[in-house]
């Protein structure tokens, strides 16, 4: 299924502060006084999909959680040595622990596929960026490798490829000199649309488990956004307002 | 006025001898002042018999489809074009068939060779895949596929399949 998609727009705030402008009605209640109606809500369902992951951490061992980690190797070939600080991770375990209960729990931590991207901010070349369907990913084509989008990243999701690379696979190009993080899977995601599954929820979705959920967060029908309307879900770090597109359940 | 024979037409049929030759000869080296040079005949993929444009239109236009394709591909997710990298790869896979390992590199991988004659140096492969997948890296994961090439989709597949187990 192909997806139809639309550019984005560079500077998402102002349009969206221009958007909300338009969309207000406003009522002269007093002398000095006006009510406004926004229709903003209406608006927020839209034809283009914004593919998020939904991640349930009460139905994830740890060592589900390294098996999403090495399907995600797998599918797009990198590694990581354990201990090294500037190997390639795309995603990684996060472990959290409660020492009063002695509770631990554990999560994949990746990119959070924000609606407002700090890494797209900051980033000089536009290499850094958001597809219209809420993917952010790295053009290495004009990646320069000056690495403010990894500062910039309040999830540590990204890494920077230090030294040259032979054998990459078709799917997963990836060079020397330029910036990488999760990419959700696009490739699966522009050959399957909505029925695609990452390769990280594949790995933990064994036996009708559904420990990872895949979907649009616009489609009011979709599996993610019932799950979420029933059971809630974290967005990481909300308060930066960053909207990510990964939610959490059981933090 | 003697009716000897006029110099132009033997003239001509000289020079028509003398280009034909070197024309001949150019099929298989080009010489310059520096010394000859064989020129390239990358190998035809062995399954397709025509590529995705006519010959003459791919050896000058091949860098632009690519170009073009490349952003779209990144930009807008169109990854089903018939300029994409990894489809030419895919039949020009440059995997032989004693299971060796050709990168670009190696002067005989099926883009080397032209761009090593016509001083080209590019970039793609320092990121991108250089082969569809050899038959070594098959054989060694799915042996029942050892017989042909497989395209990296099918490939793919098999990866994953043969990670699960």
């Amino acid at each position: 299924m192909k997806t139809e998609l639309e550019r984005v727009e560079p500077r998402p705030a102002r349009r969206r502060f221009l958007q909300g402008a338009a969309a207000l009605a406003s009522t002269l209640i007093a002398p000095g006084v006006l009510l406004y109606i926004s229709s903003h809500a209406t608006e927020t369902a839209t034809k283009s999909p914004r593919w998020g992951l939904l991640i349930d951490t009460n139905a994830m061992s740890e060592a589900d959680v390294d098996a999403c980690v090495q399907a995600c190797k797998r599918e797009h070939g990198w590694q990581s040595r354990a201990g090294s600080k500037t190997d390639a991770q795309w995603i990684r375990k996060v472990g959290l622990s409660d020492p009063q209960s002695g509770h631990r729990r554990f999560l994949p931590m990746m990119c959070q596929h924000c609606e407002n991207p700090p890494c797209v901010d900051v980033c000089p070349t536009g290499a850094s960026f958001k597809r219209a369907d809420g993917i952010v990913l790295v053009n290495r084509h004009i990646c320069i490798g000056c690495r403010y989008c990894m500062m910039a990243c309040p999830y540590k999701a990204r890494s920077f490829i230090h030294e040259p690379l032979q054998d990459q696979l078709p799917v997963a190009p990836r060079g020397k000199g330029t910036v990488e993080s999760c990419t959700l899977c696009v490739h699966r995601i522009d050959r399957d649309g909505a029925d695609a599954v990452p390769a990280c929820a594949e790995a933990v979705n064994q036996g009708g488990r559904s420990a990872i959920v895949f979907g649009d967060l616009n489609d009011s029908d979709s599996e993610i956004v019932k799950r979420l309307r029933k059971h809630g879900g974290t967005k990481l770090r909300a308060d930066m307002g960053l909207n990510p597109a990964l939610r959490y359940q059981g933090l | 006025m003697s009716k000897s024979l006029h110099p132009l037409p033997i003239l001509m049929i000289a020079l028509l001898v003398w280009l034909s030759c070197t024309v001949s000869a150019a099929d298989e080296v080009a010489s310059s002042g520096f010394g000859s040079v064989a020129i390239p005949r990358p190998a035809k993929p062995d399954n397709a018999s025509e590529c995705v444009e006519p010959v003459e239109v791919m050896r000058r236009e091949h860098m632009k489809f690519l170009l073009h394709q490349r952003d779209a591909t990144v930009l807008e997710g169109e990854r089903d074009s018939k300029y994409s990298l990894t489809g030419c790869m895919d039949c020009h896979n440059p995997a032989r068939n004693d299971g060796q390992v050709v990168r670009y590199p190696d002067p005989r991988h099926f883009c080397a060779d032209c761009h090593r004659y016509a001083s080209v140096k590019i970039d793609c492969f320092e990121c991108h895949a250089d082969r569809g997948l050899s038959r070594s890296q098959q054989s060694r994961l799915i042996p029942e596929l050892n017989t042909g090439l497989v395209s990296s989709q099918t490939f793919h597949r098999q990866l994953e399949r043969s990670g699960e187990d």
